[in-house]
C-alpha cells in the first residue's frame, strides 16, 4: 500500500494559525475516533435510531473539525494549548536503533545519495562536491522541489549535519547523530529536520510539499533505513513483481 | 488461483486472483496443501479489526509444498514440503534474536499505523489487515512467502499434512499460553474458551505437567471435547458462578494460572455483557473484557494471567485493583511460533501430542464462505475447519479421507 494514498491527517503547523491549540497527535486521533463516531451515527439514523444517531454524528463532527483545523473551542474556553509553538521553523525529531555499529550506518548515510532509498520525498540527492549536493523532492500530485545543500558538520560515526543553501524551495536543514546503543543493540540514530515553508503565494507548492514531510514520514523512512541496512532490503507485502 | 478475498464484514468470497511471484530474492512460493479458517479470522470477518481492504486475500495457518525459490533462498528447495509461521519474521532484528519472533522489527512495513495508537508493533502477519502489513494470505492456491530461510519449517517425510497444519498457530499458540504459566507440579491451570486454542492449551498444559485443567465455556459440544480430548474438568460459565466454582474446586485457593483463549470478543452474561456490548457497538470500548475480569478474579494469589486471545484496543471496567492487591503476573502476545515449531513437531511425531484430534469439517477451498459462517455460529459442532485449496468438486465430510502425506 502506499502510505500518500492513506487517510493519515496530516500535521499542519506549517500554516502557523493562532488558533491552533490541538497538538498533532491529539489531533489525529480527534479525526479518527470523530469519522468512527460519525460513521455509527449515521448507521443509528439508517436505523432510524434518529436521536442517538443525531447526537453521535454532532459529537463525532466535533471531534472532526477539531482534528482537521487542530482548533478546539472548549480548549479555547479553558485556556488550554496542546502545541508546542515554533517560531517559523517546523522541527521534526525520531530516533530508530539500528542492529549495526555506528561507522556502519554512518557510513550509508554519509553517502548521501543513499538517502532515497528509504527517505520517501526524496527523489534524488546528486554529490556535487566535496561538501556540496542537489537536493530534489516530490510531493502530493506530482509537485516538486529542488534544492542545494552543504554539509556542515562531518565526524565520522557520530555525525552529519547539512543546510540548503541559495534560492531554496522550501529552505531546510538537517542533522543526524549515531551513538553506540547498550546491551550489543547496535547504533541509536536521531535525526533532527528543520523546514521553513514560504509564505504567500509562490510557497503554496512548497507548503504543500512540506506537508508530506512530516514526523509521521520520518517514522516510516527510519524504519525503511533500518530494514535495508539489517535485512539488505526495503520490507515488502506486494505478491506480484511490478 | 483462487483465494478466500474479504469483501466486507460477513462478507467472504472465493475470487479469482493474479498468481503470487517471487518478489524479493529470500521468498519462496508454497503450493497450499491445506489451510485452516482461525478463531482470528473470525474477528475480520466480524469487522473488529481496521485497516482491511476489498479484495485482501485471508489465511494466515497453511502448509504446503515449495514450488519456486528465490536466489537467496538456501534451506529450502523446490518440492520440499513445509509448515509455515503465522508471524513474519526476518530472523536478524534484536527481537528475533531474543526468540521474540512475533514482535519483528522488520517484517511489517506498515508498523506506523499502529504506532501512534500503541507506542510500537509487532511484525507482520500473513492474511491480517493492512496494519499487520497487508501481506496475501494463505486461503489460496499459491502463496507468496518471505523470509523463508528463518520460518519455515521442513515436515519429515511420511507425516501427512494434516498432523501438522495446526502447528502454523494454534497449537504454539496454545502452548506459549501454557509455557508462560511457568506450571509447577500440582497446578491448577483453568482456561476460558474451548475453541481450539484452548484446546492446545489445555493439552499443552497437561503436557507441561498441570495437575489438572479446568476448562470454561457455554457450547456443551466444546465442553465435551475439552473433556475427552484434554482430561479436563469443565464449567459452563451460563450456568454456574465461574470465579465460586473455582474457588470451590480449588480449596478457596483459586486456580494457580488462568488461560484467556477467548479475547475481544468475549460473550458476557447478564448486565455485564449488555455494559459490554452497547459500549463496543458506540465504539465507545473496543474490546469487551468478560472473560478477562473473570480471570482476574479468579486467578490465585501471586498467579499468573496467560491472555492469548486477541485484544485490539481498550476495554472497559478493568479490576486494576484485583491485579494489584493479589500480585498477578500478566503474560500476553501473538505467538512466537517459531521457537516452538521444531519441540512440537518432534512431539507430534513421537505420537505426544495430536492436534489434528480436534479437526471437525474438511472442505474445499470453495466452501469457504460457508465455512466461515458455520465456525461463526459454532453450528455442527464446529471446532476447527480445514479447507484444501487442491480439492476439487463436493464437500468432504468428517472423518473422510485425509490429505495425502505428498
Amino acid at each position: 500500500m502506499d502510505p500518500s494514498e492513506t487517510e493519515r491527517s496530516q500535521s499542519r503547523e506549517w500554516r502557523r494559525e493562532t488558533r491552533v491549540n490541538v497538538g498533532p497527535a491529539e489531533r489525529k486521533a480527534s479525526v479518527i475516533g470523530g469519522a468512527a463516531l460519525a460513521v455509527s451515527g449515521l448507521r443509528c439514523i439508517s436505523k432510524r435510531n434518529y436521536a442517538s444517531g443525531l447526537a453521535m454524528m454532532l459529537a463525532g463532527g466535533m471531534f472532526l473539525y477539531r482534528g482537521q483545523t487542530g482548533h478546539c473551542g472548549i480548549y479555547d474556553a479553558m485556556g488550554v494549548d496542546t502545541v508546542h509553538t515554533h517560531n517559523s521553523a517546523l522541527t521534526i525529531e525520531k530516533a530508530v536503533t539500528i542492529g549495526l555499529p555506528p561507522n556502519e550506518v554512518y557510513e550509508f548515510w554519509r553517502n548521501l545519495e543513499n538517502l532515497p532509498r528509504f527517505m520517501r520525498h526524496l527523489e534524488s540527492v546528486q554529490v556535487t562536491g566535496a561538501r556540496t549536493s542537489h537536493w530534489k523532492a516530490v510531493g502530493p500530485g506530482g509537485i516538486s522541489a529542488e534544492w542545494d545543500a552543504e554539509m556542515m558538520e562531518d565526524v565520522p560515526g557520530q555525525q552529519i549535519s547539512w543546510h540548503s543553501v541559495g534560492e531554496a524551495d522550501v529552505p531546510n536543514k538537517g542533522s543526524v547523530e549515531f551513538r553506540e546503543a547498550p546491551g550489543y543493540r547496535g547504533t541509536e540514530v536521531k535525526v533532527t529536520i528543520d523546514y521553513y515553508p514560504p509564505g504567500g503565494g509562490a510557497g503554496r507548492a512548497a507548503a504543500k510539499l512540506a506537508q508530506g514531510i512530516n514526523s509521521q514520514q520520518l517514522e516510516e523512512d527510519l524504519k525503511r533505513l533500518k530494514q535495508i541496512l539489517e535485512v539488505g532490503e526495503e520490507t515488502t507485502a506486494r505478491r506480484t513483481v511490478q | 488461483m483462487r483465494a478466500v478475498c474479504w469483501h466486507g464484514k460477513h462478507d467472504v468470497r472465493v475470487d479469482e486472483v493474479a498468481d503470487p511471484q517471487i518478489v524479493s530474492k529470500g521468498d519462496v512460493i508454497v503450493k497450499v496443501a491445506l489451510t485452516c479458517i482461525c478463531g482470528s479470522d473470525l474477528h475480520l470477518y466480524n469487522g473488529y479489526v481496521p485497516t482491511m481492504k476489498k479484495g485482501d486475500i485471508l489465511g494466515h495457518e497453511f502448509v504446503g509444498e515449495v514450488v519456486e525459490a528465490g536466489s537467496g533462498v538456501t534451506r529450502f528447495h523446490v518440492g520440499d514440503r513445509v509448515i509455515v509461521p503465522f508471524p513474519i519474521s526476518c530472523g536478524v532484528c534484536w527481537y528475533c534474536k531474543h526468540e521474540l519472533w512475533s514482535l519483528c522489527d522488520n517484517s511489517n512495513p506498515n508498523s506506523w499505523m499502529l504506532e501512534h495508537l500503541y507506542g510500537d508493533t509487532g511484525g507482520g502477519i500473513f492474511g491480517y489487515s493492512h496494519m499487520y502489513g497487508g501481506f496475501s494470505g494463505g486461503q489460496a492456491e499459491y502463496v507468496r512467502v518471505p523470509f523463508a530461510d528463518v520460518g519455515l519449517e521442513k515436515i519429515p517425510d511420511g507425516i501427512p499434512y494434516e498432523q501438522v497444519v495446526l502447528l502454523t498457530d494454534i497449537c504454539p499458540t496454545g502452548y506459549q499460553a501454557a509455557d508462560n504459566c511457568n506450571i509447577n507440579p500440582g497446578d491448577t491451570v483453568a482456561v476460558w474458551g474451548c475453541g481450539p486454542v484452548g484446546l492446545m492449551a489445555m493439552m499443552s498444559a497437561r503436557h507441561l505437567g498441570a495437575e489438572r485443567v479446568i476448562g470454561i465455556d457455554r457450547f456443551p459440544d466444546r465442553l465435551q471435547m475439552a473433556h475427552s480430548q484434554c482430561q479436563a474438568e469443565v464449567l459452563n460459565y451460563e450456568e454456574v458462578d465461574v470465579a465460586e466454582a473455582l474457588q470451590n474446586m480449588t480449596g478457596g485457593r483459586g486456580p494457580d494460572s488462568c488461560i484467556d483463549a477467548v479475547g475481544l470478543e468475549a460473550v458476557g452474561t447478564g448486565i455485564e455483557g449488555i455494559y459490554d456490548s452497547v459500549k463496543q457497538t458506540l465504539r465507545l470500548e473496543n474490546d469487551r473484557a468478560s472473560a478477562l475480569r473473570q480471570l482476574t478474579k479468579a486467578c490465585r494469589k501471586g498467579g499468573t494471567l496467560s491472555i492469548v486471545g486477541v485484544y485490539s484496543g481498550f476495554i472497559d471496567k478493568f479490576p486494576m485493583g484485583a491485579i494489584f492487591a493479589k500480585g498477578l503476573t500478566l503474560h500476553a502476545g501473538q505467538a512466537h511460533v517459531h521457537k516452538y515449531l521444531p519441540h512440537l513437531l518432534k512431539l507430534v511425531q513421537e505420537q505426544q501430542l495430536n492436534p489434528s484430534s480436534i479437526i471437525t469439517h474438511r472442505l474445499p477451498l470453495e466452501e469457504a464462505p460457508r465455512g466461515y459462517k458455520t465456525f461463526l455460529n459454532k453450528q455442527d459442532a464446529c471446532i476447527k475447519i480445514v479447507l484444501n485449496p487442491q480439492a476439487q468438486g463436493a464437500a468432504a465430510t468428517p472423518g473422510s479421507e485425509q490429505a495425502s502425506a505428498g
